[in-house]
């Protein structure tokens, strides 16, 4: 229950530091290895063996910490014409469930890395009345860092939608 | 009917904005322009096998697109001719065959009609004749050198004709090494509130938009704002049948938008070899800084390999498929290098794209103001620039900052709503442009 009241929180946290643009702060939650992956979300068959998503198709996302940063100078230039007026984002965050999973022996946290499943609705608002509502299933895998506190190491952003009812994503889920 | 002299006169440099507002005009683009060019359904590479097939849309007609038993390619309506349900209703697979969900009603891979539920009951119906209720194909159906196209008109010219020297520069990118292209699997697909031609448009030839607008991208992705002087000695505006591509010659200036320089790297590698095949003025194109529209809404760009159809769905939405294209014979790491660095810069989450599709949407939304919609757009940068070129075919014109390419896609434009059939299109409209 500690745990899951502590990454819970620590899911909050980023969500409000999303909403606020912070995102240097935010970079600083990523482990230095993360991989940040959200795959096109392709429209087939029950039956067919491809399925929603897969490795090495098509995606919006499939960062590594490095890709990251380079979206993020691009947020921070003055030329970024289109972030002034600045969006009004909002990262709701939900159905939070965490569970451990067991790594290799002699790692540092005691062998175990901590998983969150979660459920991201993304609201952003642009200009006078432009409006686009996101909404993604996550699946996390959290690390802690030298001084304990909890990291992202991996996400993966599973989009509920084929079409992207939005013209882009200028922001993080 | 629609007049197009009112609406625009390329030849004075301007455009109404009406083209991205009035529902009458939207009307007739369907009838006169998607209705009746060649318009790109697939990458040969997404249907290899018989049974493959993918969904489309040609103009704001839903298509299937399958290789049927025989290998031959093929596309029909995809509704049912019973009642018109949707019978496909994934974007890609593999099937025997498509069958309806409302009553039943069953096609082969070659659009025949094979059975239904309660089937016996029509077989006593007088008139029934199943060789008559098949899938509506398109009229004709062709492949330049791995891309396909097809066309609802029979009367439209042959595929090579409607291309017509524009082959020679698409060979840029589908004919430079012998193994030919693909898709790297999967499709992007996104809205923006915008008129299509707005980005069509832009493609087809907005160099001058990349340095002003991508400033932000180019900073964080090469470390530095795009260059503001361009020298026009070294880049065209080229145009063929109203389909446009405006570039410099320097064989890298999109692939280094990647960042990371694999690709630029490789393509400088190759260059020998291209140039062998191609000359060394294409083998100059292969990555460089430029954009390409194929009239009337499929574009790419060289470089990022981004390939991509604007849809139309009314005067103001446009729905935006996306997908990588690569060389068959490029090594594995090319191929990954260029998936991701086109969803770095060209994709909706893109660090150049994100910027294009809030212009392109208040360029089309502003004209709800009526007085607003009234006033011209000025087009005429670059006019009598034309020069004659040893070995560039079509309508060629100097510097890539340029309206040239934009005022041969209106003209293109005009011609196609101002004629009744296909036999009223008398040649390419750019050819007394200056």
């Amino acid at each position: 229950m500690a745990l899951w009241i502590e990454v819970s929180q620590f899911l909050a946290y980023e969500a409000r530091v999303l909403d606020e643009e912070r995102y240097d702060d935010w970079l600083a939650l990523l482990t230095e290895d993360v991989h940040y992956w959200m795959p096109g979300i392709e429209n087939r068959r029950r039956a067919d063996p491809i399925g929603e998503y897969a490795p090495g198709r098509m995606a919006y996302f499939d960062d590594t910490l490095e890709d990251l940063c380079r979206r993020v100078l691009r947020f921070q230039q003055p030329s970024a014409w289109m972030e002034d007026p600045p969006t009004r984002h909002l990262h709701v965050v939900s159905n939070v469930e965490v569970s451990l999973e067991a790594t290799g022996a002699g790692h540092p946290l005691g062998g175990q890395t901590i998983i969150a499943h979660s459920v991201v609705v993304n609201y952003r608002s642009r200009g006078e009345r432009d409006q686009d509502t996101l909404y993604a299933r996550r699946r996390d895998r959290l690390r802690r860092d030298g001084e304990g506190r909890l990291r992202i190491a991996e996400r993966v952003v599973q989009l509920r939608h084929n079409v992207l009812v939005a013209k882009n994503i200028n922001t993080f889920l | 009917m629609i007049d197009p002299d009112r609406l625009a006169n390329p030849g004075e440099g301007w455009v109404s904005r009406e083209v991205y507002w009035d529902p009458a005009v939207y009307e007739a683009e369907l009838e006169r322009i998607f209705a009746r060019c060649w318009l790109f359904v697939a990458h040969e590479s997404q249907l290899p096998n018989p049974g493959d097939f993918l969904t489309t849309r040609m103009g704001q007609d839903g298509v299937i697109v399958t290789r049927r038993r025989d290998g031959q390619l093929a596309a029909y309506l995809n509704s049912c001719p019973h009642r018109g349900n949707k019978v496909c209703h994934a974007e890609a697979g593999n099937a025997r065959g498509f069958v309806c969900n409302y009553h039943g009603w069953s096609f082969g891979l070659d659009g025949r009609l094979l059975g239904m539920w309660q089937q016996s009951t029509f077989e006593k119906s007088a008139g029934y004749d199943a060789g008559t209720l098949g899938l509506v194909p398109v009229a004709q159906i062709e492949s330049y050198k791995g891309l396909v196209f097809a066309t609802f008109d029979p009367l439209a010219p042959p595929l090579d004709e409607y291309l017509g020297d524009f082959r020679w520069y698409l060979d840029v990118l589908l004919d430079n090494d012998d193994g030919g292209t693909e898709f790297l699997p999967g499709c992007i697909r996104s809205v923006l509130h915008c008129n299509w031609k707005v980005a069509a448009e832009n493609f087809a030839g907005d160099a001058l938009h990349a340095g002003w607008t991508h400033d932000s991208g180019a900073r964080a992705m090469l470390g530095q704002g795009l260059k503001g002087d361009i020298d026009p000695s070294s880049s065209y505006s080229i145009n063929v049948n109203g389909h446009c591509w405006e570039f410099a010659l320097d064989m890298v200036g999109n692939a280094a938008t990647f960042g990371d320089r694999t690709v630029a790297r490789y393509i400088r590698n190759r260059a020998e070899d291209v140039e062998a095949r191609l000359g060394k003025l294409r083998a100059r194109m292969i990555g460089a800084a430029s954009s390409v529209n194929v009239f009337p809404n499929f574009s790419f760009l060289p470089g990022q390999n981004s390939f991509r159809v604007w849809f139309p769905r009314g005067p103001q939405e446009t729905e935006l498929h996306t997908w990588v294209l690569v060389n068959r014979r490029h090594p594995p790491e090319i191929k990954e290098a260029y998936r991701r660095g086109a969803m770095l810069t060209f994709s909706p989450s893109g660090l150049f794209e994100m910027d294009d599709g809030e212009n392109w949407e208040q360029t089309t939304l502003v004209n709800a103001g009526v007085v607003t919609r009234r006033q011209k757009l000025w087009f005429g940068l670059g006019q009598g620039t034309r020069v004659a070129h040893d070995e560039f075919p079509g309508n060629v014109f100097q510097g890539q900052i340029n309206d040239a390419n934009q005022r041969a896609f209106y003209r293109r434009w005009a011609q196609l709503l101002g004629a009744d059939t296909w036999a009223d299109v008398k040649g390419d409209p750019g050819t007394d442009q200056q």
